[in-house]
């Protein structure tokens, strides 16, 4: 196990590395005149261009910025935004949007599951008859529609019904978060609902279900004792990686409010050509990505210990 | 059952009752009715970049920073210059030195307002060298310095050949390098003298704009030095302006609280001012919609919504909001290339033919076009100058563009067409046009290459009417416009590479004189922005167009010489942008007079074609009741008394 996590832990590193490096040449690929906006290239001499680009580091050779990149990588110094907020430093624009999308999305993703897989396990219990209908209903509502559309239908209801203000303010966080976090778990709910529902139904098939209702074993203790808790193991998978892109935010839902999260950030950084925010941003996805994946693994062995990541006899 | 159901209406009513208890939204007005706090927006493309006055360029942070920074002047509702930090300011040797008595008692506040230094002239010496020198300011906010004040231009090369950490040591301080070089000094604490290149009888109004703008030494060594300046945010910064920077969430809003230092202690300020963003202007209506902001622009489908039904809540308050500064012309293309790089000889050789290009300039109806940003009175997007209606007035109280729309002999408007559309005349320039043009070998239909960004509806929308507007009246036998895109820049993907026909493109004044505005389309010198730029004239071939081109050049050098008389200087000015107009060098398209609902009365905003002081919310007349229609209209009477 600790030489499964120390190699999985080194693999990572590699890994965002990697994509540190690939992201770093990409952007170094563009052509100079993306650094500048609308107004500066028409108004700036060629010259002072070059001067701008000679004071960013940016007509240095590449493997010279690269290993300059690496050593700013090991100094966790992520540069200065250049277009998002001038002059300020990266670490600081996104450690303010990142503090709100977490927040926001970790309350989201604790009500996604407490009420998805409930409503996963009740559909079970009343297997094709009204509830069932109605989760099913649900679920392939919010798949159908998209999501702008059943955001609107909140923000209206939310808005003109309760009164709850249609953008995020940072004087009444709390209240101002509702709606954007009932949207960001409308579709979570759905999703866990749909898995609970499905998982649970393929265990109340098998044999020692029917094995445990032949001995008497009451309804409440198979359903919880077995069902679920066997149900619930691949779900767990994807719960460690689900907090982490939390941190992400949600491009959608964040712009639709004006919450000022992580979700913009990195559209936002790409259409004004802000190079050190894109990095920076494209370090911390690639990062949250691959440790979701080796906490999910590492949570699931931990429900499961029939479940083995290593040695011949694993499963996966 | 009955239980579940008391749970969920304590939820609910819990739910309403906190959102009731945070009574945001700005209709709460005091005694009289007003406002004390206003809800304004701004749409997520235009979010703010830069804190730093000294460091931007554009309107979207000016127009904020504008409201926690004071220049020496501002402008008022008329558009006129009002004392600001300089209470006095005088020529007396016809714009060529310029005296600015700065009054006593400004202060700089911190963030939470509390008194950090007095402002004193030694602020805008430092100022400006922070603007001029190249390696603490990137270049930005030097053109009008380096044109206008003698030695800029020489301290910015100076300062380019230095290495940075001799550049960013440098100050504005007695002795200084900067002092020996450039055009300014401070003989007291509240005396400003600039000294100018030439005769700028304008110099004045240049200094509404960011770069004349102060900076304190002393902010600078308590942020840590040169280098600390750029990255400070709103908290460390300090401010002179009627409010403080209180707020800044990238993306989400901007507070600002009102400066109890502020010099002006009789002027009208809000308590707060809170800008929330909003992805777009229907976002930003339905707040509006749900009292969260005080006023909202509209898009062309909720105007017309509002408008077409009479019992819509809000078709009463839809009032018509004053122009913004930019006078849009359609600009042409004389050195028009082909995407492999060569040049497009058909549209060359049409566009440099006059009765060709008199053809369009008589012959575009763009009523249709115009409605796009006032459904209800399109007309009122019209524009027949090039210079911005409002920008000058002479001493008799005349406008400018009065002066040039006299010359070219324009009638005036009837109210139901619009002033410059001559049908008869456009045919028999294209009769013309076509006969010339044939002989020297152009085929017909002409195409006319068109721009505009991919993805965008709004755009397209635009693009369609303008084509229709073109076949309408000058047919598709003789033009037709061809509707390009480009993915994400103009200037890269179509302007440089030279792809465009002709562009529409706004410009607004950085001071207020016509030069601004004509000096930018003149023949062969460097600082014309639309020539070196747009229009691509010094490529030409044509000897004709060229020679047009020249004597237009000739009169507006001539309009430039002319510093102690300014009817004069404007009636001269005046002669060259009726010649150019004359001759359709350019065609002025339209001007944007969109419409919106308010609780603000914008005849009482500052109102000017220059310097960056319109949204300064100061001295506002504000109405916790939505304006109407009716009221409006008696504002605008009332203006134009």
């Amino acid at each position: 196990m600790f030489k499964y996590t120390i190699k999985r832990l080194l693999q990572s590193l590699v890994t965002v590395l990697v994509v540190a490096t690939i992201v770093f040449l990409l952007m170094r690929m563009l052509p100079t005149d993306y650094y500048f906006s609308e107004d500066q290239l028409m108004k700036l001499t060629e010259a002072q261009k070059q001067e701008q680009l000679a004071a960013a580091g940016l007509l240095d050779p590449i493997p010279e910025q690269l290993v300059r990149f690496y050593g700013q990588i090991l100094r966790f110094d992520f540069g200065e935004s250049r277009r998002i907020q001038s002059g300020v430093a990266v670490i600081e624009v996104i450690g303010s949007k990142f503090t709100i999308s977490m927040k926001n999305g970790c309350i989201a993703l604790v009500i996604s599951l407490i009420v998805g897989v409930l409503l996963g396990i009740l559909q079970t219990r009343h297997k094709d008859r009204l509830l069932d209908h109605i989760g099913t209903g649900y679920t392939i509502f919010v798949n159908a529609v998209p999501s702008l559309v059943s955001y609107s239908l909140v923000l209206v209801f939310g808005s003109k019904v309760l009164g709850l203000p249609s953008i995020y303010s940072s004087r009444r966080p709390e209240v101002s978060s509702i709606l954007p976090i009932v949207c960001l778990a409308l579709a979570s709910i759905a999703s866990y609902a749909l898995w609970t529902r499905r998982y649970m139904v393929d265990e109340l098939n098998k044999d020692y279900i029917k094995l445990a209702r032949i001995k008497g074993m009451s309804s409440k203790t198979i359903m919880v004792k077995h069902v679920f808790k066997n149900a619930f193991v691949p779900l767990a998978q994807y719960i460690p990686a689900s907090f982490l892109y939390t941190i992400g935010g949600s491009l959608l839902v964040e712009r639709f409010f004006s919450v000022p999260g992580m979700g913009p950030l990195l559209t936002d950084s790409i259409i004004r050509y802000d190079v050190n925010v894109v990095q920076t941003l494209a370090i911390i996805y690639a990062a949250l990505g691959i440790i979701g994946v080796f906490l999910g693994d590492i949570l699931m062995m931990l429900l499961d210990p029939r479940i083995k990541l290593t040695g011949r006899g694993g499963t996966r | 059952m009955k239980k579940k159901s008391r749970v969920l209406a304590l939820v609910l009513a819990a739910v309403v009752a906190l959102t009731a208890c945070g009574g945001q939204g700005g209709k709460g007005g005091d005694k009289s009715g007003e406002l004390k706090d206003l809800y304004t927006f701004e749409v997520a493309q235009r979010e703010m970049e830069n804190v730093f006055i000294l460091n931007t360029e554009m309107a979207n942070d000016l127009n904020v920073l504008c409201n926690t920074q004071e220049g020496l002047l501002e402008t008022d509702p008329k558009g006129q210059l009002a004392p600001a930090v300089a209470e006095k300011w005088e020529t007396t040797d016809g714009g060529l030195t310029w005296t600015f008595n700065l009054r006593k008692g400004v202060k700089w506040v911190d963030v939470k307002g509390n008194e950090k230094a007095d402002c004193t002239a030694q602020d805008w010496l430092t100022g400006l060298e922070w603007v001029m020198n190249s390696w603490k300011n990137e270049a930005k906010n030097t053109s009008m310095p380096t044109a206008l004040i003698k030695g800029a231009g020489d301290y910015y090369n100076y300062t380019k050949d230095l290495k940075k950490e001799e550049a960013m040591a440098l100050n504005a301080d007695k002795g200084s390098k900067f002092q020996e070089m450039v055009g300014i000094e401070a003989p007291d604490d509240y005396t400003l003298v600039y000294h100018c290149t030439d005769n700028a009888p304008y110099f004045a109004t240049v200094a509404t704009s960011a770069c004349l703008y102060p900076l304190s030494q002393a902010l600078i060594d308590e942020l840590g030095g040169t280098d600390k300046v750029r990255s400070a945010n709103n908290e460390k910064l300090w401010y002179n302006g009627p409010y403080t920077l209180t707020s800044y969430i990238q993306g989400n809003e901007k507070i600002l609280t009102k400066n109890k230092s502020y010099w002006d202690k009789d002027a009208k300020l809000f308590n707060t001012v809170t800008i929330k963003i909003t992805e777009d202007t229907m976002a930003a209506y339905k707040l509006y919609e749900t009292g969260e902001l005080d006023h909202a622009d509209l898009d062309e489908s909720t105007v017309r919504k509002i408008a077409d039904d009479k019992d819509n809540e809000f078709h009463d308050q839809l009032v018509e909001k004053l122009p913004r500064k930019y006078s849009y012309q359609m600009h042409w293309n004389y050195d028009k290339r082909n995407e492999d790089g060569s040049s497009d000889k058909n549209w060359n050789t049409a566009v440099a033919n006059e009765a060709f290009r008199q053809s369009i300039y008589w012959g575009l109806d763009l009523t249709k076009y115009w409605s796009r940003t006032n459904y209800v009175n399109p007309l009122h997007c019209e524009n027949v100058a090039y210079t911005m209606k409002g920008l000058l007035y002479t001493s008799d109280g005349t406008e400018y563009t009065k002066l040039v729309t006299d010359k070219i002999g324009l009638p005036e408007s009837d109210g139901k067409s619009p002033r410059r559309y001559d049908k008869e005349k456009a045919l028999a320039y294209k009769k013309q046009a076509m006969e010339e043009l044939k002989a020297k070998g152009v085929t017909f239909p002409i195409e006319i290459d068109y721009y505009i960004i991919g993805g965008s509806q709004v755009a397209q929308d635009g693009a369609t009417v303008l084509a229709e507007t073109f076949a309408e009246t000058l047919g598709d036998d003789y033009v037709k416009l061809k509707v390009d895109t480009y993915v994400s820049s103009n200037t890269k993907e179509v302007i440089e590479p030279r792809l465009q026909s002709f562009t529409i493109n706004g410009w607004g004044a950085d001071y207020g004189d016509p030069q601004n505005y004509l000096g930018q389309e003149t023949y062969g010198e460097d600082g014309a922005y639309y020539s070196n730029n747009y229009s691509n004239i010094n490529d030409a071939k044509d000897k004709e167009l060229i020679a047009t081109y020249k004597e237009f050049t000739k009169m507006v050098n001539k309009a430039n010489k002319i510093t102690d008389d300014m009817d004069k200087r404007y009636d001269a000015y005046a002669e060259a942008e009726a010649f150019m107009l004359n001759h359709a060098l350019t065609v002025p398209a339209n001007l944007e007079v969109a419409l919106q609902l308010t609780h603000v009365n914008d005849y009482t905003k500052t109102n000017a074609m220059y310097g960056i002081c319109n949204y300064k919310y100061k001295n506002w007349t504000t109405s916790a009741e939505a304006y109407t229609a009716e009221q409006y209209e008696k504002f605008a009477e009332e203006a134009n008394k």
